[in-house]
């Protein structure tokens, strides 16, 4: 379980996080949501340990982690633009942690990670000859070599279109299960966070708005901004899309 | 995340500090305090020398003129030659042709374009015969400019071009649909945008200009410019170190208003948010004016330099005209010739090897984003400065600093030199270059168990192959060309190339200085088709897997 106790957190004497406390249950997928400014990355790279928070303490499995380096950590990230590195193919950036941490994962865990994402036959692949939802399955897969306790994902689903982004949704949810791995997700999209999680926090200037089921906050939504930005635009969206398949369908529906 | 272990980012900055604070900041403090003391006292005498007698006013006033004059026709013709390439239909190849040859002078020293101009133009000259007269006296101010013009094309050429390709073409779509009329809209889409970018191409020409040695060595005839004061107080027959810090000095202060001003104009550029990529109007009277003009600009410059590849290879220029090998033959059996050359070569493979090195990792901590980023600042003011500051003040200043210590006439002296005076351009190259890598790299890696160094030679080197190949070669065609520091600091020991070249003057051998200055262009085009050969190479591997 990881615990994050009365975080805070300012760059130039803004204030950026302020009293952050939650939990993230063993193999939970909690998305992050926010607009940009809302303070969502900075609580992501404070849990990854890139940056130190001013105050508060990190808890991992009721452990003290605030002091420990990110490298100690054994979290791991994927970022939004995925951080593949263009000079090694899509197998070399696969198998890039092995070559310091030979026996973190079997070659024949390794190879059932690309089963499962689908890359056998793009492993001989440049970079650049990539798609962008192969880009993304690639630094998944990398990423999972190295056996992370918790995952976090950056933004996974903004740069991908259409039916891109819900074959990796379901991606995402197979491997949270399957390794029963806790994910943590930042996203800007409500539809994204409340399809893809077990738990949302929406955060907003620094403090955390809501931090429920995607059922709760459809139906109990805690804060005028919830309803106002959140359940707003989602509405929007499922109206545009019903007038599209025409109004007797979206009874049915 | 604590960690007390000194990390290599640490490292790198202070050796950087270190080594720049030995050979930038002591040397230029030196000669400042060379040129207010005497005896330990302070004193304005060595100024008010210099000025009682009004000679260096002329002198200054001299440069100035002369340098400005070069900067506008240098800026106007650069001009043509880019708007052909980003404004024309012509042929791409072509484009290719033209801005390639138009780099052509900066591959060989300022000097040998003095000589090629008197071979040239004077009484005997090549296109003074082929043009059947003597049309223009060249010792003096229109040699002088000629020299400069062609020193400071390229860079001016390179400035604009480079503009112009930033200028977002759909603007003159725009004007012309509002009505404007083709001036209007020339006006208005091509020059403005440009207007910041000309003068910076002015200021830049006026400063190499101001503070070259080379070409004045050659052309300068009767008229005293700074830079022969210079040479002369240091060098000359009666030698005064603190007259020549003085002068100095009044040499540096230029160059410091110009980067000041080259920094205020920058941010005066107009940035396009995104640039469309748009079809040029049809216009074939357009593509054929600015192809033949700047196929003549870059005639007349190549014409020029034809002479380095016709006298030497003559029996007695311009008496018995035929064929002859005996001065080619008899210049590369003189030992003490060839070790010149070697030497040059030996100077120039130190440099960029270390320059490169240096460059890469000071551009590493300040580009790429890490908590020892702030360190980064260093290397940036480094940049800054040495940006400021002319070879010439340098070389004189390295002279006052290390005569006496154990590092007068050595190869490290002139490698040190060449590094410190032309660390500027390619750290930005560098900087920027790795400023464009994925910023996410470090953190991936580090996560995968890699350290920083790892990281580097893994990831980062592998991505940033072609520009470290750039800057090798920057270093080294500087470092062959270079006149202006390094001869004040050559000894007979560790003569090199461009001071011989200074030093067979005197005795008018100019087959020498053309076959050397030929060697020079050889070895500087061959690092350069290497480098290039090496770019297509990567293109391809990239391209195959």
């Amino acid at each position: 379980m990881l615990e994050l106790k009365n975080i805070e957190k300012s760059f130039d004497n803004v204030n950026v996080l302020n009293h952050v406390d939650f939990s993230v249950e063993d193999g939970e997928i909690v998305s992050i949501l926010g607009s940009s400014g809302s303070g969502k990355t900075t609580l992501l790279n404070i849990i990854l340990g890139i940056i130190q928070p001013d105050c508060g303490e990190i808890y991992f499995d009721g452990h003290d982690i605030t002091e420990v380096s990110m490298e100690n950590r054994g979290f791991n990230i994927v970022f939004q633009d995925y951080a593949l590195f263009p000079n090694l193919n899509a197998y070399g950036n696969i198998v890039y942690g092995l070559k310091n941490k030979p026996d973190i994962s079997t070659p024949e865990e390794v190879q059932e990670l690309i089963e499962l994402l689908g890359l056998k036959e793009h492993l001989n692949k440049n970079i650049e000859q990539l798609s962008g939802g192969q880009k993304q399955r690639v630094a998944l897969a990398r990423t999972l070599v190295m056996k992370p306790k918790i995952l976090l994902l950056d933004e996974p689903l903004s740069a991908l279109d259409g039916v891109i982004k819900e074959s990796i949704k379901d991606k995402i949810k197979q491997i949270a299960k399957e390794y029963h791995l806790t994910t943590i997700i930042v996203t800007h999209d409500p539809e994204e966070a409340l399809s893809l999680s077990d738990k949302v926090m929406i955060i907003n200037g620094g403090t955390i708005l809501q931090y429920a089921k995607p059922s709760e906050i459809i139906n109990a939504p805690s804060d005028d901004f919830v309803t106002e930005f959140i359940l707003r635009q989602l509405e929007i969206k499922r109206n545009n899309i019903l007038a599209l398949f025409g109004s007797d369908k979206a009874v049915v529906v | 995340m604590i960690k007390h272990k000194v990390s290599p980012q640490k490292i790198i900055i202070v050796f950087t500090g270190i080594l720049f604070g030995i050979f930038l900041l002591l040397p230029m403090v030196t000669i400042l305090f060379k040129s207010f003391c005497e005896d330990g006292n302070v004193t304005f005498k060595f100024y008010a020398n210099l000025f009682s007698d009004g000679s260096i006013v002329k002198a200054f006033g001299n440069s100035v003129l002369v340098s400005s004059v070069s900067g506008v026709i240098t800026t106007v013709l650069a001009f043509i030659p880019a708007y052909a390439i980003n404004y024309t239909n012509i042929n791409r190849k072509i484009k290719k042709i033209i801005s390639t040859l138009i780099m052509f002078p900066m591959l060989l020293p300022t000097i040998t374009y003095g000589f090629a101009i008197i071979y040239s133009f004077g009484n005997q000259g090549l296109i003074t015969k082929f043009l059947g007269g003597h049309f223009v006296d060249i010792y003096g101010m229109a040699g002088l400019i000629i020299g400069y013009v062609i020193y400071t094309l390229p860079v001016s050429f390179m400035l604009i071009n480079n503009t112009m390709g930033y200028i977002d073409k759909k603007f003159m779509i725009v004007s012309r649909m509002m009505g404007d009329s083709r001036l209007k809209c020339f006006l208005a889409t091509v020059i403005t945008p440009l207007i910041s970018t000309l003068a910076v191409s002015f200021i830049q020409s006026f400063t190499l200009s101001f503070t070259d040695y080379g070409i004045p060595a050659a052309l300068a005839g009767n008229i005293e410019l700074l830079s022969t004061r210079l040479y002369n107080e240091m060098l000359g027959s009666l030698p005064d170190f603190n007259t020549g810090s003085a002068v100095s000095i009044i040499m540096l202060l230029p160059s410091i208003l110009s980067i000041i001003l080259i920094s205020v104009l920058n941010k005066y550029n107009i940035r396009y948010s995104k640039i469309s990529v748009v079809e040029l109007s049809g216009n074939r009277a357009r593509d054929i004016i600015f192809g033949l003009i700047s196929a003549v600009i870059i005639l007349c410059v190549l014409s020029v330099f034809a002479v380095i590849f016709i006298v030497p290879f003559v029996e007695q220029w311009p008496y018995r005209m035929n064929f002859s090998l005996e001065h080619i033959t008899e210049i590369f059996s003189d030992d003490s010739l060839m070790s010149v050359c070697r030497n040059s070569l030996f100077v120039a493979l130190l440099t960029s090897v270390f320059g490169t090195l240096i460059v890469y990792g000071t551009a590493l901590v300040s580009a790429r984003r890490s908590e020892h980023r702030r360190y980064g600042k260093l290397p940036d003011i480094i940049s800054l400065i040495t940006n400021t500051i002319p070879g010439m003040v340098l070389g004189v200043a390295y002279l006052l600093c290390f005569k006496g210590t154990f590092m007068h006439n050595t190869f490290a002296i002139l490698v040190i030199c060449n590094i410190v005076h032309y660390f500027s351009s390619p750290y930005l190259m560098m900087k920027s270059s790795l400023e464009k890598l994925n910023a996410g790299w470090e953190t991936t890696a580090r996560l995968m168990g890699d350290s920083w160094i790892k990281t580097v030679l893994r990831i980062i080197t592998p991505n940033a192959v072609s520009t470290l190949f750039e800057v090798f070669s920057y270093f080294f065609v500087n470092a062959m060309v270079t006149v202006s520091a390094v001869i004040f600091l050559a000894s007979t020991r560790t003569m090199i190339v461009t001071a011989k070249i200074k030093e067979l003057q005197h005795f008018a051998n100019f087959n020498e200085i053309f076959v050397l200055s030929i060697l020079i262009l050889i070895t500087n085009l061959a690092v350069k088709g290497l480098v290039r050969l090496f770019a297509v190479i990567q293109k391809k591997k990239g391209k195959s897997i």
